[in-house]
């Protein structure tokens, strides 16, 4: 996994960055350590934002799908769907499909059971604020 | 000096005598706020090292040490593929050096020989004291060999492996079976409940058939099991029914004919499941003569693979963090030790309800725990839990199937909550029979990527 902050910071945030650069280099320094040593790089603030939205968070339940799906839906040349940066609908349309039975399945289909709707509404707002790997946001 | 890692806690105690604390200098009487937690997780297996790189993924600035006594992971998930030569052993091991660079996880090799839960340090046989403010034990299972008559780890190291836990005996076990003379015999004997990766012995043994069909056709395979089900059989058996002649027991033949053609063989099969209501249990292993006795008979074999019973890793029974179950009781929601302060047991080891002793519940059980103490130790509640887990078995090289769940805390315990259905679907088509496949070999890859790296 690419760990390196300014590669997979997405461009709005770094471009965010570079604005507050303007109001002086100590500021700046501080501000990236700490959201540097807080946050990890392929997660935006959407991402933090989502974690909080129901009973369990959209980011704790997102981690769940990593084993598979990779460490936070990153993932590359592999069978499975890569989640990291999907849109949100996307992401909410596949998985209420897969609970329904409308769309063929292996094993999505008994996966999306567990989950109600704005569950899967938070884990698919963390993942689509995440940067996928080695690809445009 | 013999110690690392001596938090200033614990320097103060061992340093200050019978002052007070009071009677100390300002600077030296408490830990400053801004002092990072550090997090001390015994075993670098799945659990061990998903739970050191999610911390660091969740928090950078906490310390993280692993305590393992091996210097390199060997993998249990996918260990029998080096039975079938899918696999070899070196595919096997996993390199903790992701971990140690990219996100400054502190390893310490060596072994846990005893704690103070009070003062919060663990002890090693290197005589390394390590001081911690919150203990994560991940130390897996261990094989209890004495369970049989006649059967002991040496006799497992050398004539009659178990091969549960990777390693020489892995090795051992597949030059035995790829050596097995035409038209011999191999008994595996399957584990009584609760056991590691519950479609295991299963899969083994079908891989084992399929490859003695290209190189070995006359051998025998027969599965000895306490058990009349398992995780998967119907799934599985339904994979036997077609790729090996195997037919069904009457019992699933009745539950599964509706739903599914299964086919009648005539004559005797390669791969035989004698259950334990047919005197599967085994009794007695002979590691000289080459037999095991059941409950119904003894079978002479020329290849025999003892599956034991288990319990929680031998790290466990020594910090007394086992009940006489002889696995390691939790709080669900955050996996802290009912019975130690300030530990936490995940993975196998932990007595998880309806989750399955398997890597993906270790790996979703380690992030849950991650989160957890980071919460508690800002002063937070740790958050409502869920968990996944997904086995995925073969029956064949290309024949794939999978146990999925969901799980959440119902009434105080963890409970399945994908009540509809958890297996492959009987009427499944070759495509996603196939596809099944697949994932189980992507999975192998993916699941190592998010715990190790």
């Amino acid at each position: 996994m690419n760990l390196n902050f300014n590669k997979t910071l997405n461009p709005f945030a770094r471009g965010a960055l570079l604005a507050f650069f303007a109001f002086g280099l100590a500021l700046l320094s501080y501000a990236a350590a700490e959201s540097a040593s807080k946050v990890h790089p392929a997660l935006t603030s959407n991402a933090q934002a989502a974690t909080n939205s129901v009973a369990i968070s959209g980011e704790l339940m997102a981690h769940t799908c990593a084993a598979c799906h990779g460490t936070l839906g990153r993932l590359g040349d592999e069978s499975f769907m890569p989640l990291a940066g999907m849109p949100l609908r996307q992401f909410t349309t596949s998985m209420v499909d897969f609970r329904e039975g409308k769309r063929p399945a292996t094993l999505m289909g008994h996966v999306a059971q567990g989950f109600n709707d704005a569950e899967i509404r938070a884990m698919g707002e963390f993942f689509s604020a995440v940067k996928p790997l080695g690809g445009q946001p | 000096m013999n110690t690392v890692n001596l938090s200033r806690r614990q320097w103060l105690s061992s340093s200050a005598g019978l002052l007070s604390a009071a009677a100390l200098p300002v600077w030296a009487q408490a830990p400053a706020k801004s002092s990072p937690a550090h997090i001390v997780i015994v075993g670098g297996g799945v659990g061990g090292a998903t739970a050191a790189k999610y911390l660091k993924l969740f928090d950078p600035t906490v310390r993280v040490t692993i305590i393992e006594k091996n210097r390199t992971y060997i993998k249990p998930y996918g260990s029998s593929e080096v039975l079938n030569q899918h696999a070899s052993m070196d595919d096997l091991k996993v390199s903790y050096d992701t971990l140690r660079t990219q996100y400054g996880v502190n390893f310490v090799f060596d072994t846990v020989t005893g704690f103070d839960p009070q003062a919060r340090t663990v002890s090693t046989a290197g005589r390394q004291k390590i001081a911690y403010d919150r203990l994560i034990v991940s130390p897996g299972i261990q094989l209890m060999y004495s369970a049989y008559a006649g059967y002991s780890e040496q006799a497992a190291n050398t004539a009659v492996p178990s091969s549960w836990i990777p390693g020489a005996q892995t090795a051992l076990l597949a030059k035995q079976l790829q050596g097995m003379r035409q038209g011999g015999t191999f008994v595996l004997a399957a584990p009584p409940n609760p056991y590691r990766c519950p479609p295991g012995p299963y899969e083994r043994a079908a891989l084992m058939t399929e490859w003695f069909g290209k190189h070995n056709p006359t051998a025998k395979v027969i599965i000895v099991d306490p058990k009349d089900s398992f995780v998967t059989d119907e799934t599985m058996m339904l994979g036997w029914n077609r790729l090996y002649n195997f037919n069904l027991p009457d019992d699933y033949v009745k539950k599964m004919q509706d739903k599914v053609e299964l086919k009648q063989h005539a004559g005797t099969t390669m791969l035989s499941w004698v259950r334990g209501k047919d005197g599967g249990r085994t009794l007695k292993i002979d590691a000289k003569k080459m037999t095991i006795e059941t409950e119904a008979e003894v079978i002479k074999a020329d290849v025999i693979n003892v599956i034991p019973p288990m319990k929680a890793g031998q790290i466990a029974m020594t910090l007394g963090l086992a009940d006489a179950s002889g696995w390691c009781p939790v709080n669900r929601r955050n996996f802290a030790s009912t019975v130690q302060p300030h530990v936490h047991v995940i993975g196998d080891a932990s007595i998880a309800d309806a989750m399955p002793k398997s890597g993906f519940s270790a790996n979703n059980q380690a992030k849950v725990v991650a989160r957890a103490i980071l919460e508690e130790l800002a002063g937070r509640a740790a958050p409502e839990p869920l968990w996944e887990n997904t086995c995925y078995a073969l029956a064949g090289k290309d024949y794939g199937l999978f146990v999925a769940d969901v799980f959440k805390i119902i009434d105080g315990k963890i409970g399945r909550i994908n009540t509809k259905a958890r297996y492959l679907p009987l009427n499944a088509t070759p495509a996603q029979i196939k596809l099944g496949a697949r994932y189980q070999q992507a999975w192998l890859r993916t699941f190592t990527q998010d715990c190790f790296a």
